[in-house]
């Protein structure tokens, strides 16, 4: 059969039309688009059933309610909890990567023991459990323990182990709750701050990051936005009286800028201004106050924070308006605080009838201990982990024999990092109880793994900033991995083979108590409920007028520039390093490749000759850190800001080797007064690099 | 062209005033739609993010400065610029609830739509997403893992809208017409602040209704006429000057 020219053409359009029609062409190209997406390298997600599971995070400051959602057994989301009270429907940056931190490669899964030429070697847990209860029975009478777990009843557990190994020394990592302890103290007072945030209808922080880290950071944050209603005027103003314009600022409705380490002055400025309109109090020393204050007027406060006197006054007078405002004092980066400087913020509060009243400060119960000789938490304030550190530093003391380490990371999240490792490195031997293999791991002669927050069955008991006593349970929602063992029910074992005895043989019990101890039912506790107490305790306070005074003696920072430490929990805490996840959220000009970047306004910029990512190195006589330099208009003249949570030395390849540790920046002073370690206030030389 | 018109439109009214930028609602969204962490997330234009919170700034100089957060996901554009350009239809914009779909198995990693895209919304996968060996035991069922070689997108946590449906059916109600609340994106359930409300911006019983008609309310670049399916508020006029970059003289709205 001949093909002409015609025919050939009906044929190819024929085939062509053919092509266009059938489907088998498309459908293997979408085969083929499918089949070169499915490698097997890329993990697939694996269904299952459903679950929730109310909890609370061990991990984030912020002690944040939480909902887990369990897919079959695996935790696989950390949601907002909207019936807790510390979650009130959000979670913090921190929390929500808890379940992702579970695989972090960080995590330690076996007991490790450092080895002569100083690798770690894993060790079974028989090894373990001999070599500790040998040196910690030689260490007898010479023994320290340090805690980073700020609520829990674990530490009742772990000062009484000290306590019946014949010593005083256990130490809470230091944070916002010391100081303010210290300062109800020295008012005469008991139990515990507590701010009820939500009553209040004027909201003032001075220095405190109530809106990203301080205290109950999430349920303050619940208030906040009650505050404001979505689209309209606030109900209630939020102002922020700080040297950087931070998270906090952000939301405030107004921002102050004062100088770092001002905060006591700036309260006094206010309390100045109250006296003289009016305003006055029974305590016993309202007149030594009050002529205190006297001194601190306007102009003064002024030039002293670098704040406008004009805008000290339009404050004075809002908070005079206010029927219910509320005072919150702090530091700027969660530590350090001098306690004159809560005391002075107290002050205000007295002066405004904030005691005791909806709205402002409360007094809440703390409930006695239910180990054995465990230390009060009243006792526990009382401790100075750095102070202590410093005098073994200066040969005031000796080193301990053994130091024990519970969920606490000093070697990083010390003022002065490195020289605290230094001191640490005297004692001869250390153990840590530690999820995360942290820089005090590494400085640690055995590591010991203890399960996560979200593994174990934990407490929480009225963090400091709550506005109520209250009590919860961390439950255990996912399988402990083999080889890690929880801390407290270990350390009440190892009490019972060195024949110390603390009353409990198994942490549930502890826990059982401390709920009684709390008034709390412990069927509704591990059913997920929260117990809040209404109590409060009453009390007539002072002023505390002679310890205000003698703080605001302390001498100002040396340096030309004044640091201004900036913390956020995105960026994780000392224990935590920066979550895997969390690293998207570091900002551009916050940190490049491993290279940190520091804050400042333009006007020290210029006065400094650099301009945005020049390379600097600000430096003072506790260390130095090379940095390049952004500008940004938000911060007193005159002050860098420095992120906190990079330039970790340990951890995984999500925190290690990025950027620099700001720690080593800050100089450890003494409190005239009080004599608590204070890191708020410390100065910096910057030059180009 | 005419956008297409929708019974159900899914918006978000963020209120700039009320985020802190604290970057819960970020974290919150990689979990909940599996993005793979990365080791070094400090080159943004190569990092997957399906929500960044931007910084803006008054550009005053201290003492007069003022900062500002915005959160942005994926607008859903109405008129979405990134639909008419993919070349095999990855992208539409088609179903009730006018949410942008991206379906990455028929996406051939051409590009096109992030070129087109005004918002930055699009993401291509350089890279294979790896987690750390056990971390995958994280990841939740309901969105599948992308491969390198696509684009993807923020989707308004699409899993959860269906989710939302099969519920309000096996409950007998009507799923066209969820109650507010009943659907929300993983970063409005997040935010500590409640700076992200979402629902139904044609149902007058959802809180968005009324937001989105705030005279404070604005959209992100809206002379352009993608009409997003996502609301700004701010009382600030120089936050809503920035959002569509307004001349110095211009009069803003609100
Ligand atoms: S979680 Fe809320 S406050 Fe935090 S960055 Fe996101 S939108 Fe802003
Ligand atoms: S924001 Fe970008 S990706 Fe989203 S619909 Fe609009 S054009 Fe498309």
């Amino acid at each position: 059969m001949a093909v002409d020219r015609r025919g050939f053409l009906k044929f190819v359009t024929g085939v062509s039309a053919g092509i266009m029609v059938t489907p088998v062409p498309w459908v293997l190209l979408d085969d083929l688009s499918i089949w070169t997406q499915n490698w097997p390298w890329i993990p697939s997600n694996v269904d299952g059933p459903n679950t929730f599971v109310s909890t609370v995070s061990k991990l984030c400051p912020s002690c944040v309610g939480m909902k887990v959602r369990l897919v079959g057994d695996r935790p696989v989301r950390i949601l907002p909890d909207d019936n807790h009270p510390l979650s009130k429907g959000g979670i913090s940056a921190l929390a929500v990567a808890e379940a992702q931190m579970l695989h972090s490669p960080a995590r330690v899964r076996r007991p490790l023991k450092r080895s002569g030429d100083g690798a770690y070697v894993a060790i079974s847990w028989e090894e373990a459990d001999a070599l500790l209860a040998e040196k910690l029975g030689s260490a007898k009478g010479s023994l320290a323990c340090v805690s980073g777990d700020e609520t829990g009843t674990i530490n009742e557990v772990l000062s009484a182990f000290t306590a019946r190994a014949g010593s005083q020394n256990f130490y809470l990592m230091p944070s916002e709750i010391q100081p303010a302890a210290k300062a109800l103290a020295a008012m005469g007072g008991e139990g515990q701050f507590g701010y009820d945030i939500e009553n209040s209808d004027y909201v003032l922080a001075i220095g405190a990051n109530i809106l990203e880290s301080w205290g109950t950071a999430i349920r303050n944050r619940a208030a906040f936005k009650d505050a404001h209603p979505h689209g309209q005027e606030p109900t209630v103003p939020y102002v922020y009286v700080g040297a950087v314009q931070g998270n906090t600022a952000a939301g405030a409705d107004k921002w102050i800028a004062i100088k770092p380490g001002t905060e006591g002055a700036f309260a006094l400025g206010l309390a100045h201004l109250l006296i003289k309109s009016g305003a006055s109090s029974y305590a016993s020393d309202f007149s030594a106050f009050a002529s205190l204050a006297a001194g601190y007027t306007p102009e003064k406060v002024a030039e002293l924070t670098g704040a406008s006197a004009d805008g000290i006054k339009a404050l004075a007078a809002e908070l005079q308006k206010a029927r219910r405002p509320l005072v919150i004092t702090g530091s700027e980066f969660g530590q350090g605080t001098p306690v004159g400087t809560v005391a002075a913020g107290m002050a205000v509060n007295l002066l405004l009838g904030g005691l005791n009243r909806p709205g402002g400060v409360k007094l809440l119960p703390v409930a006695a201990p239910v180990v054995d000789s465990a230390l009060s938490r009243a006792q526990m304030m009382e401790k100075d982990f750095v102070a202590y550190l410093s005098r073994i530093n200066a040969g005031k003391e000796k080193a301990p024999e053994a130091m024990l380490f519970y969920e606490a990371n000093p070697a990083y999240g010390l003022p002065q990092a490195d020289k605290m490792a230094e001191v640490l490195a005297q004692v001869p031997f250390k153990a840590t109880f530690t999820t995360f293999l942290d820089e005090t791991a590494m400085l640690c002669d055995l590591v010991l793994p203890v399960p996560m927050g979200l593994e174990r069955l934990d407490d929480v008991a009225t963090p400091y900033g709550s506005g109520s006593a209250l009590y919860c349970l961390a439950r255990p929602v996912a399988p402990m991995p083999a080889n890690v063992r929880p801390a407290a029910d270990y350390i009440l074992g190892l009490a019972g083979k060195l024949g110390y005895s603390l009353g409990f043989g198994k942490w549930e019990d502890v826990l059982k108590a401390k709920a009684q101890a709390m008034g709390a039912n412990w069927k509704s506790l591990m059913a997920g409920d929260v117990f809040v107490s209404t109590e409060t305790v009453g009390a007539s306070l002072s002023f505390g007028a002679d310890l205000i005074a003698k703080s605001l003696t302390a001498k100002t920072a040396e340096g030309d520039f004044a640091l201004a430490p900036v913390h956020k929990l995105n960026m994780g805490t000392a224990k935590t390093a920066i979550p895997p996840y969390n690293n998207k959220t570091i900002r551009r000009w916050e940190l490049q490749g491993s290279e940190i970047y520091v804050a400042m306004n333009g006007a020290t910029a210029r006065k400094l000759n650099v301009s945005k990512h020049d390379k600097v190195v600000v430096s003072n006589k506790s260390g130095s850190i090379v940095a390049r330099v952004n500008v940004f208009e938000g911060i007193m003249s005159d002050t860098v800001a420095v992120l906190m949570g990079l330039g970790h030395t340990a951890f995984d390849q999500f925190s290690k080797g990025k950027g620099e540790n700001v720690m080593q920046l800050l100089t450890v002073g003494f409190e005239p007064g009080s004599g608590q370690s204070v890191w708020a206030m410390a100065g910096v030389n910057i030059s180009k690099a | 062209m005419e956008a297409k018109e929708f019974k159900v439109r899914w918006v978000m009214a963020i209120d700039i005033d009320k985020c802190t930028g604290c970057g819960a609602c970020m974290v919150a969204c990689q979990a909940e739609n599996n993005l793979a962490p990365v080791e070094d997330a400090s080159f943004k234009l190569r990092v997957m993010n399906w929500l960044v919170v931007y910084e803006l700034s008054n550009k005053q100089p201290f003492p007069d400065h003022d900062i500002a957060y915005l959160p942005r996901p994926c607008m859903q554009c109405g008129n979405p610029p990134c639909v008419s350009v993919c070349p095999v239809i990855a992208t539409d914009k088609n179903e009730e609830g006018g949410i942008v779909s991206q379906v990455t198995p028929r996406c051939i990693g051409c590009r096109y739509c992030m070129a087109a895209c005004p918002y930055h919304a699009r993401y291509f996968n350089w890279f294979d997403p790896s987690w750390p060996e056990g971390m995958e035991k994280v990841l939740t069922p309901d969105v599948s893992v992308r491969p390198r070689g696509v684009v993807e997108k923020c989707t308004f946590c699409h899993h959860r809208f269906m989710q939302a449906k099969d519920k309000a059916i096996v409950e007998g109600r009507d799923p066209e017409a969820l109650n507010d609340g009943d659907y929300v994106t993983s970063c409005a359930e997040a935010c500590p602040n409640g700076a992200i409300v979402f629902g139904d911006v044609n149902n007058p019983d959802h809180a968005v209704y009324e937001l989105a008609r705030s005279q404070y309310a604005c959209r992100l670049l809206e002379r352009l006429h993608a009409d997003p399916q996502v609301y700004y508020i701010s009382r600030r006029e120089w936050v809503r000057r920035q959002l569509d970059n307004y001349l110095e003289n211009e009069q803003v709205k609100g």
